[in-house]
């Protein structure tokens, strides 16, 4: 045989080895056999990539994988000017009356007609876009489900599952007719079946129990005072961190209250001089009350409260220490029970947020293990919304929050490593196993810096 | 008179009913996009609590309509929180907001009573606008 006899013999060894190659590489998730995986896959699908007929928005467009199924100013401003968050600003038919590009792009604000579509001018609030981390131990209530930020979020019978229906009516429309069928379609009854099902799957599923062994000196004294129900006094309304109340007999599950964010001073957006009604919160009339958010989830999702009117999180604790709350219905409440109002000192303040900042990077490190683990199992990666996507999302958060209070250097150190391991998995051509295996690792060791 | 000082114990058992007084709010569906949501596809509701029936006529507060659901003409309270809304999308037209001498008999409705297992007031009412 000679030289070219030789080369050509070699090639279809070589075409096979590389068919074998190029499938050891197929990024195409593998469908799950499991109903509910499947159902929370469809779910993934739907709200990251469809626009039900509408302007271009997906509920991934408020609630991104990448930044905490959450947006603010900071990511807001990363994006392109054509992306479909500011369809105000290049669809003249919602031009006026649907957004204001400025507290959007300033304050992460979005416009909400939740009192009705009588008077688009002028009878609107302004809001921030809730994350839609552990929802399924934050709605629920006595009184029924309690979606958004004042519980009366969903059209239909309010709940989690007819959510999506309300949003995309208010925030996907092509015009403000909002005629179905024309302006957008509805979501179909197993679509919103799916997007419930991936909804609930995001985040916590259960609720922590506290006290936790936490190593760091700080967050441990500031899990102290949270737990206090005589100094933070958090827990009433926060039991566990999360949202729903604790340690009131009688009383269970996410609850509304007027806390007196209405009633800051200088809140940023008004500001501006920007025309910021006032939010009357749930019920039209409303009742000026908002429920609770989980605090688990907070220290990643800035800014705070409905409004967005406090940007860090030592703020919003020290919310609870002013007038605004004291004075406020709940506030009263709260000092009539228990003799005096919230009186934290900075050092306090410090120790609270620090307790919430290594609860969040926990929480941050068991979503991303999860989400590692579900990678490995179940193939896939670079679609987005995808496991790993959100794996490494998280695991970016775990480290942000720390850094951001000089907590836990060496935890960091681990989740950067982890974050790159993954990271790799992702775009690398090769080893994604073994990176997955590394990044999985270095979220352990990231894990047992924070707690015992 | 003796006056009754209160403990720090005491006060924290007194916490439960003071908040309970206090949230006594029930959860509540966003009605303004629900205007927007057309006949018999509103989630969670049509098909299940609400009654799909056409217009038979309206006597002082009581809107009385005709369902295939039941075999007897059945009679809806309208309140003045009772919404009425003319669905006009099978004309790719909007929603526009009505009133009850829009409840015109032989007009297809769709009715939310505001508690659905009482059904002694109407929530919301859409009115299929393509019958005239």
């Amino acid at each position: 045989m000679d030289h070219r006899a030789r080369r050509a013999a070699l090639v279809p060894g070589l075409l096979a080895s590389l068919a074998v190659w190029v499938a050891g590489c197929d990024t195409t998730p593998v469908p799950p056999a499991d109903p509910q995986a499947a159902l929370v896959a469809k779910g993934r699908k739907l709200f990251f990539e469809e626009t039900f007929g509408g302007n271009g928005r997906t509920c991934g467009t408020c609630h991104p994988v990448e930044n905490n199924l959450t947006i603010d100013a900071r990511f807001i401003a990363s994006l392109p000017k054509t992306d479909p968050l500011f369809v105000a600003e290049f669809n003249p038919a919602l031009a006026r009356n649907f957004e204001n590009p400025r507290l959007m792009r300033e304050f992460g604000l979005i416009q909400e007609n939740l009192d009705g579509f009588d008077d688009l001018a002028n009878r609107f609030v302004m809001r921030g876009v809730p994350h839609t981390l552990g929802l399924r131990v934050s709605v629920a209530s006595p009184q029924g489900p309690r979606t958004g930020w004042s519980g009366d979020g969903a059209p239909g019978d309010g709940s989690l599952r007819s959510f999506a229906t309300g949003a995309v009516v208010q925030h996907f429309t092509k015009t403000l007719n909002r005629v179905a069928g024309v302006d957008f379609r509805l979501p179909t009854g197993a679509e919103l079946d799916a997007m419930e099902a991936f909804q609930l799957s995001l985040g916590r599923q259960e609720e922590l129990k506290l006290p936790l062994a936490l190593k760091g000196t700080v967050a441990r004294r500031g899990q102290e005072i949270f737990l206090a129900n005589n100094l933070g006094k958090c827990n009433f309304c926060h039991g566990n961190a999360g949202a729903n109340v604790a340690n009131i007999p009688g009383l269970q599950g996410n609850q509304n209250f007027n806390t007196g964010v209405e009633d800051l001073p200088d809140n940023p957006a008004k500001l501006t001089g920007q025309k910021v009604p006032p939010d009357d919160g749930l019920g039209n009339p409303g009742d000026r009350t908002f429920n609770t958010p989980s605090l688990v989830e907070a220290a990643d999702t800035a800014p705070f409260f409905h409004n967005n009117s406090v940007a860090t999180l030592e703020a919003a604790v020290a919310f609870y220490n002013g007038d605004a709350f004291n004075n406020s219905p709940a506030g009263r409440l709260l000092t009539g029970a228990t003799g005096s109002g919230i009186k934290l000192d900075a050092t306090q303040v410090q120790a609270v947020a620090s307790f919430l900042r290594v609860i969040n990077a926990l929480d941050n490190i068991r979503q991303a293990t999860e989400l590692l683990q579900t990678t490995r199992k179940m193939g896939g990666g670079r679609e987005p919304g995808s496991a790993l996507r959100q794996a490494i999302a998280e695991t970016g958060h775990a480290a942000r929050v720390l850094i951001e209070a000089g907590l836990h250097p060496p935890a960091v150190a681990h989740l950067e490593r982890a974050r790159a391991a993954a990271r790799k998995a992702l775009y690398g051509w090769v080893g994604g196993e073994t990176r997955l295996a590394d990044a999985l690792g270095a979220l352990e060791s990231a894990r047992t810096e924070l707690v015992q | 008179m003796q006056k009754i000082r209160l403990t720090r114990s005491m006060r924290l058992h007194m916490l439960p009913a003071l908040l309970g007084c206090a949230l006594a709010t029930a959860a509540q569906a966003h009605p303004g996009t629900e205007r927007y949501i057309p006949l018999g596809q509103s989630p969670g509701v049509s098909g299940k609590g609400a009654m799909m029936g056409t217009v038979v006529g309206y006597e002082g507060d009581m809107l009385i309509v005709i369902s295939p659901a039941y075999p007897t003409p059945q009679r809806a309270r309208m309140v003045p929180a009772s919404r009425v809304w003319l669905d006009r999308s099978a004309a790719k037209q909007t929603t526009l907001v009505g009133a009850v001498t829009d409840l015109k008999p032989g007009r297809r409705v769709e009715i939310k009573f505001a508690d659905g297992a009482r059904r002694d007031s109407v929530e919301w009412v859409k009115i299929d606008a393509a019958v005239p």
